[in-house]
């Protein structure tokens, strides 16, 4: 008989709010790369990817509102009109929240399944903002960004839950 | 068991409440920003912060390339030198003949009392990068408002236009491309006409003269004056417009029977006023004249290439650079001409009183 606990975050402990922010300035700073050509359009979306991975796993931190914020920040960055971004993200977020307690319960590989689903809507949607403002479609390739965002989402969670990122005492807690 | 407990106390809205909220507040955002280029002052805000960071991003990519430049071979140089010092005596020819034209128009425009038409005032900008939005046709130059760069300026390269300034950031621009799909640049056709039509009177004849020495005198004549008379007409006016993903420009609404062909010149116009006249826009390389289509398909490729350099000149422009409606003339014809001739009527009136 099974009896370990129904959430396998149960027994983690809390992701320091420092390791959070820090996490998704890096993930900022990585898309501020100079990206061109196809490897822009195969870019995925860090700062949703860590954002959405934190609202997995620090949903009382991070969420709709950070979203916003970050989507007008990567506007900026990414010379979109104001707006987009934030709209996808915020969409993306309040898919991933409610698909949050079922993301927990699976295995790291179907984690990422679930976050090509959710990156896929994201990349839709924002394509298709683009499109509606009269812009031409910009290649197949960015169908990929979706696809290597899922791919990344288990390294991500690989290094965000390197024990040496836990505060000890709370784990001693638990 | 912190799980557990989250979904017993949840604090404040519902996730639906928040995503209708801010997915609400998006949209808002993208309609001020689209419609009403409200929100620049978020834009400088956040390209504030961000773009020293990119800069630092970029140090070490921009350090290899210097040295790559500097451990450049000496021939190449010696070859650009030689080309370069070609160009300037080609502009001397044509600055000094720009000058006198100039002074000419400076006095026309003492007499006509008119403005100006275009400041001359630029600033040298260096490209950074591309835009990284594989939906825009943009480039970001790394001068700004601090250099006194405003939304709308012109920019040019040494061929001819390359864009117009869109967003600003303190010390950074973003440059839509002529090529951009809702981008569109006022032109003038111009083409370029055979030689012997190109030149002055005292040149086309020393030109006869020599293709009568060296043909029969039959066909100096058909070169002379019926090459003219067949291909110098030009000067159409039109409004080319970015033909977004291939990297061409469209002119867009021209007559099947509009005298256009394939290598005639696009050049601005000027009548836009954010454009000098006269700089090259692109030449046009396919001209579809469908018969059955009331609009013929034009399409031109742009004249600049601003992924091959690296600089560009910014027209910063003055408030009044295009031609106004003249104050005085409009006046007279519309608004004081009303209350003018009630007072004068008054007068006439008073005077009438006065004479009894």
């Amino acid at each position: 008989m099974d009896l370990s606990p129904v959430s396998r975050d149960v027994l983690r402990p809390p992701a320091p709010l420092r390791l959070v922010l820090v996490s998704l300035f890096a993930a900022l700073v990585v898309s501020l790369l100079p990206w061109a050509g196809w490897m822009l359009q195969a870019r995925p979306d860090f700062v949703l990817l860590l954002l959405l991975y934190w609202v997995v796993h620090e949903p009382r931190s991070i969420g709709q509102t950070w979203a916003f914020a970050l989507g007008m920040v990567m506007d900026v960055a990414d010379s979109a009109l104001l707006g987009q971004h934030a709209f996808v993200y915020v969409v993306a977020v309040f898919l991933t929240q409610l698909l949050r307690i079922r993301i927990l319960h699976l295995t790291v590989a179907e984690q990422a399944l679930h976050m090509l689903g959710i990156l896929f809507v994201a990349q839709l949607l924002y394509v298709g903002l683009n499109l509606s403002l009269g812009r031409d479609f910009a290649g197949l390739t960015l169908a990929l960004a979706p696809a290597v965002g899922a791919v990344l989402w288990m390294p991500l969670h690989f290094v965000a839950t390197l024990p040496r990122f836990r505060r000890r005492s709370d784990a001693v807690m638990m | 068991m912190a799980a557990y407990q989250e979904n017993f106390f949840t604090r404040g809205p519902s996730p639906l409440a928040r995503v209708t909220f801010f997915g609400l507040v998006a949209v808002a955002v993208m309609i001020a920003d689209h419609r009403f280029q409200a929100l620049s002052v978020v834009r400088v805000g956040v390209s504030t912060v961000l773009t020293p960071i990119e800069h630092a991003l970029m140090l070490p990519g921009n350090v290899v390339r210097d040295i790559g430049a500097y451990l450049i071979a000496k021939d190449k140089l010696l070859a650009e030198n030689k080309a370069l010092n070609e160009q300037v005596l080609m502009l001397s020819a044509q600055g000094q003949r720009a000058r006198l034209i100039l002074s000419e128009q400076t006095q026309i425009a003492v007499l006509n009392s008119a403005n100006e038409r275009f400041s001359r005032d630029g600033v040298v900008a260096e490209i950074i990068r591309d835009a990284r939005n594989p939906f825009a046709r943009r480039i970001i130059i790394n001068r700004g408002l601090s250099s006194g760069i405003k939304a709308g300026d012109a920019v040019i390269d040494g061929v001819g236009v390359v864009g117009q300034v869109t967003a600003l950031g303190m010390s950074s621009a973003e440059v839509t491309l002529t090529t951009e799909k809702d981008q569109s640049v006022p032109v003038m056709i111009v083409r370029s006409a055979p030689a012997t039509a190109a030149l002055p009177k005292s040149a086309a004849s020393n030109a006869a003269t020599l293709a009568t020495e060296m043909t029969a005198p039959g066909t100096e004549i058909v070169a002379a004056e019926s090459a003219p008379a067949s291909r110098a007409q030009s000067g159409l006016r039109a409004v080319a417009v970015g033909g977004g993903r291939e990297g061409t420009i469209e002119l867009p609404f021209i007559p099947v029977a509009a005298d256009i062909e394939v290598g005639d010149e696009l050049v601005t116009s000027g009548i836009d006023g954010t454009y000098p006249a006269g700089l090259a826009v692109a030449r046009v390389t396919m001209v579809d004249k469908n018969p059955a289509l009331s609009f013929a398909r034009i399409v031109a490729q742009p004249s600049t290439a601003p992924d091959h350099h690296r600089f560009v000149k910014v027209l910063t422009s003055t408030g009044t650079s295009y031609p106004q409606p003249d104050v005085k003339t409009y006046d007279l014809a519309g608004s004081a001409k009303g209350t003018q001739t009630k007072r004068e009527a008054k007068r006439e009136a008073k005077r009438a009183l006065r004479d009894r």
